[in-house]
């Protein structure tokens, strides 16, 4: 219990919008398929991560499943959860806390898709599959701490798990499925080397942090992070009734989320910009939408408004954009507003204000 | 153990791409033509379109319980055990299943791809049983590899090895068995992940290329379509299985139409002159364009090929063969004379530089000859030589500010190589040998060390039988214990990481200099990708240094942004040795087992520093702590001009990072392989 008080409140981290917001709509939406957070050190990364799935709702598992199956979802669950359910046997039920699965960089691939249990097989002659990371992350979080710093073949493993929802075992005697869907975070330095734009482009959303420039809100981080640890019991208290209402602002927005409605003039503007933008393939175009709609769950709306989509390119498109020698990111930035700045003539422009997208604190 | 579901975006659902389907569906009608390779940029279905065909094909009849999907209708070609069932007079019962796709992960070890011995049985039972792999279950099947460029080279030897021949051969590890494995083979790649091998592209008998769609209208109905799939899968796959089921019956009318359709000797002709004209290698392409013909045919409901039909198959069967010279297509490069020297050195200063009269801003015109130039033939490059000799004459083009260089025509240099060494390392690659600590690669012995999970079964047992009198067995045929257990020692080649250091500041914009780097960056970078080394680029210039190119496979991407690449500014020599000394160490972090090897293409005339010291002072001081790495290793290529009035200031950066030095010309030379040995 006491575990859960000593995680810095979500709601209590200082600026660093754009990240919570990543965040935020990958909690509400996992099909968002996870989020790139580039960045220096010390920029709350990691305490946002662990934050978030402390505010998460609990989850309903199957007791003692090592995947952590929905006993309530027939289709997303493994091979046993389910022979044991067509068995007739009844599933025991727990709830717990969404679970955050760190992935450090020197992990091999046999601790991330899980491997077979040698000795045992050698010795009594049967296989035992060990599951390894992936299945522990299955419907929690799967926090990757400098992701360009992994291995690509690992990474390239941990986003087709992503992408399919399912792990897939071909090593070594054993070949095996089970489901492996988690939200994935993923940190990275970008001075410490980039990304390939394959893997780049597996990431739903990308958000770009930095320190925070405004003195007085620096000095707000010191006081909030002081005043956690001299007392984190009290400090989460008062923090409480905040992330309470960030808690039910998620939650609203899960139920509301299949029921936003997508017109289709927003979506011939996300497919404008996708195409203005030059981005390879179709998935920007589909992250776009995903996010627009969830942005618009969010703040409690059924339709998806122009101003949402607006609120969801920086995330989706920056990291996909295919950049020229010597041209840095703002520039891109810019690029980016032209093209969804000036609505074609038939949309009428006028949601609210361009580009003020209503933070709360 | 087992499959766990999932559910598949119907193929009839796919929005455009109509020629990856075309292809797809032909394979579907006649598995003979031999594959497809799906080339193309990221996001595009790819893998949505293979994985929906799978559901789409009609269902085969096999043996029932037989790991290798033998077919009961053919008693000549079944599998052993099936055939001891036959002999034993039992009945083979027949079952209709699925045509299986056989998704091959990218970290798939051998074992898992051709099978093993069962240990589990061998164990329980003293008795040795091969355990099937993967190529056996894709039996008469569909074999998905995603991203096959990226798939170990020596598993890809194995793929093709039973692709041609049909039959997967075991000799390992104390088993010894052959089984049939006849399967399309589907492979999918983005070329700017890593290139393919000339000989693994010919085995796929269609090749099509892939692009985003740009019609707004579409791209709108991708998303909508997705978007219903994503919210009800169920229900979206309901409201296509009336169009999912005309697809299958077209399949199956095609397949029935298939051995009647005739094609006329004309025809057969044109075919001819088809895989001629496009400058094919062997008949591969021939043959596989009168099967794709006649199929093309079929699935039309006819039984004549016509013209047409042809023209449709070249251009998936010719579009990955056609030859050319070099794999990245190069530009002319304009004239660039490079021995003259009536014009003094004007790169001294950047200031004085600047009060030069821009005299052609324009590139240099591309040759004349451009059109019949086709990179063909070497011949036609030693013409386009003798061209640029001539064009010596006309005076050369000064340096404006910031311009884009065309890429010069590549050479061929020289092999660099690193001997054989005994250090474990990891990474995939050709041009050294090396021991491997991952598992791949190919089991040469045993150890006793243990650290890999990477069990050598028969040397485990080996270890073990001399004490199984004594020992007591649990109900095992085998008792073994924890001392016995052996390890795998395998080898591979492995690439090496080659980061190119360029110096993109206004000197090198100096009567077409960069036009002959950026040739000789190609060269290397050729040479690269045969050796699948792993190549990165950083580039200096004005006041700041880039990573232009982080380390990847792909040639074809670093041919990309060298062509982009622009030239202006300052030389800031120093910042953009900092940079490759950062990206060079971070490689060395993710990746200890190869060392970096910094190519740094530079006349040496650093003139801005970043920090207090005079520019080449500070030059010299990031060299030496370059130098202090031992494992980053170091080569300066000098683009210097000959002349009269030389600087030589490459050759001291060589000395100061104890590097390996040559002049530009010296690559085409020999002596490039000298000078990397003596950099090991």
């Amino acid at each position: 219990m006491n575990e859960i008080n000593r995680i810095y409140p979500f709601a209590a981290i200082v600026g660093q919008e754009e990240m919570k917001r990543g965040l935020m709509l990958n909690a509400v939406n996992p099909k968002l398929s996870g989020v790139l957070i580039r960045g220096e050190k010390g920029t709350a990364k990691s305490t946002a991560v662990r934050g978030l799935a402390a505010l998460l709702p609990e989850i309903e598992v199957v007791d003692g499943c090592v995947y952590g199956c929905d006993p309530g979802d027939v289709t997303t669950m493994c091979l046993e959860c389910r022979d044991r359910l067509e068995a007739g046997e009844g599933l025991p039920r727990m709830r717990r806390k969404m679970r955050v699965v760190d992935l450090p960089v020197s992990a091999t691939e046999d601790r991330v898709v899980g491997t077979l249990d040698i000795e045992q097989a050698i010795k009594k002659g049967e296989k035992h599959f060990e599951p390894g990371v992936l299945a522990q992350a299955n419907r929690g979080i799967l926090y990757v701490d400098e992701v360009n710093l992994l291995d690509d073949h690992i990474v390239d493993v941990l986003l087709d798990s992503a992408a399919m929802g399912v792990n897939t075992v071909e090593r070594e005697g054993v070949s095996f499925t089970h489901p492996a869907n988690f939200i994935l975070v993923g940190t990275m330095n970008p001075e410490e080397g980039e990304l390939r734009p394959q893997l780049l482009d597996r990431f739903g959303l990308c958000v770009n942090i930095t320190g925070i420039p405004d003195p007085a809100l620096r000095v707000e981080v010191i006081r909030r992070r002081a005043a956690f640890e001299v007392d984190p019991d009290e400090f989460a208290r008062q923090w409480e009734a905040e992330e309470d209402d960030l808690r039910r602002r998620i939650v609203a927005a899960k139920a509301l989320l299949p029921k936003v409605r997508v017109s289709d003039d927003i979506l011939f503007l996300i497919a404008k910009v996708a195409i203005e933008m030059g981005v390879d393939g179709h998935r920007a175009d589909l992250v776009m939408m995903k996010a627009a709609k969830t942005t618009a769950a969010l703040k409690g709306r059924g339709e998806v408004t122009e101003d949402d989509v607006r609120g969801s390119v920086d995330l989706a498109l920056l990291h996909r954009m295919r950049r020229k020698p010597f041209q840095d990111l703002s520039m891109d930035r810019e690029k980016l507003r032209g093209a969804i700045g000036e609505p074609q003539s038939g949309h009428a422009r006028g949601h609210g204000q361009p580009h003020s997208h209503s933070h709360h604190r | 153990m087992g499959k766990y579901r999932r559910f598949t975006f119907p193929f009839s659902a796919i929005t455009g791409q109509e020629k990856m389907k075309k292809a797809l569906l032909l394979n579907a009608v006649n598995p003979r033509i031999g594959g497809v390779l799906v080339r193309g940029e990221k996001g595009t279905a790819k893998s949505t379109a293979v994985r929906a065909l799978a559901r789409l094909l009609p269902e085969i009849e096999v043996v029932a319980g037989c790991p290798y999907n033998c077919d009961p209708g053919d008693a000549g070609l079944i599998c052993q055990s099936c055939r001891d069932r036959l002999g034993d007079a039992q009945r083979i019962e027949k079952v209709l299943r699925r045509v299986q796709v056989v998704d091959l992960p990218v970290s798939a070890t051998e074992d898992r791809v051709v099978g093993s011995l069962d240990f589990e049985h061998a164990v329980r039972y003293g008795r040795a049983r091969f355990e099937p792999g993967l190529l056996a279950r894709a039996n008469r099947g569909i074999i998905y590899v995603d991203e096959v460029n990226l798939l170990d080279d020596h598993i890809v030897d194995v793929l093709l090895d039973v692709a041609a021949t049909g039959v997967n051969v075991v000799e390992r590890e104390s088993v010894s068995y052959s089984h049939r494995a006849e399967f399309i083979l589907v492979g999918t790649m983005n070329p700017e992940e890593g290139g393919l091998r000339p000989q693994l592209i010919d085995r796929f008998g269609l090749c099509v290329q892939v692009e985003g769609v740009t019609d707004p209208a579409r791209r709108v109905e991708i998303v909508r379509r997705r978007d219903e799939f994503d919210a009800d899968p169920l229900g979206f796959i309901a409201r296509w299985r009336e169009k999912e089921r005309q697809l299958r019956e077209k399949i199956t009318a095609a397949r029935c139409l298939l051995p009647t359709v005739t094609i006329s000797p004309d025809l057969l002709e044109l075919i001819a002159e088809l895989s001629m004209e496009a400058l094919v290698a062997g008949h591969r392409a021939d043959i596989v364009m009168a099967a794709a013909s006649s199929t093309i045919a079929a699935w039309h409901g006819r039984n004549r090929v016509t013209e047409g039909d042809v023209y449709e198959a070249a251009d998936l069967v010719l579009f990955h063969r056609v030859r050319e010279a070099p794999p990245p297509s190069p530009e002319q490069p304009g004239a660039s004379p490079e021995e003259q020297e009536d014009s003094p050195e004007q790169e001294e200063e950047d200031d004085s530089r600047e009060q030069e009269p821009p005299e052609q801003p324009e590139e240099a015109p591309p040759l004349p000859d451009q059109e019949s130039l086709e990179p063909e033939d070497q011949k036609q490059q030693e013409d386009q030589e003798r061209d640029r000799e001539k064009e010596q004459n006309t005076p050369p083009p000064a340096a404006p500010e910031e311009r884009v260089f065309a890429v010069g025509q590549p050479f061929q240099t020289k092999r660099i190589s690193y001997d054989r060494d005994r250090m474990l390392r990891k990474g995939s690659g050709r041009r050294s040998r090396t021991r491997t600590a991952s598992k791949a690669g190919r089991y040469v012995r045993s150890t006793m060390q243990r650290k890999n999970n990477d069990l050598a079964f028969d040397a485990t047992v080996r270890a073990a039988a001399p004490y199984q009198p004594r020992r007591r067995r649990g109900g095992t045929a085998i008792a073994i214990e924890t001392g016995d257990i052996r390890e795998k020692v395998r080898e591979k080649r492995i690439g090496n990481f080659l980061l190119f250091v360029v110096d993109a500041s206004g000197s090198m914009g100096a009567r077409q200099r960069m036009v002959e780097t950026k040739g000789a960056i190609l060269s290397l970078l050729l040479d690269a990708y045969q050796k699948r080394d792993r190549i990165g680029m950083v580039a200096f210039r004005g006041s700041a240094a880039e990573m232009i190119l982080p380390p990847t496979g792909s040639v074809e991407m670093a041919h990309k942004l060298l062509e982009e690449l622009p030239t202006g500014g300052k030389t800031p020599l120093s910042a953009g040795l900092i940079k490759a000394y950062e990206v060079a160490r971070t490689h060395l972090y993710k990746d200890s087992d190869i060392s970096p090897l910094l190519i740094i293409i530079s006349d040496g005339k650093g003139n801005v520093s970043a920090g207090a010291d005079k520019p080449l002072a500070e030059a010299r001081r990031v060299a030496e702590i370059i130098r202090a790495e031992e494992r980053i290793k170091t080569l300066v290529v000098d683009v210097e001009n000959n002349g009269f009035l030389t600087f030589g200031l490459a050759g001291e950066l060589a000395a100061a990072l104890g590097a390996g030095y040559y002049k530009i010309d010296d690559l085409k030379a020999d002596t490039l392989v000298r000078a990397v040995r003596e950099v090991e």
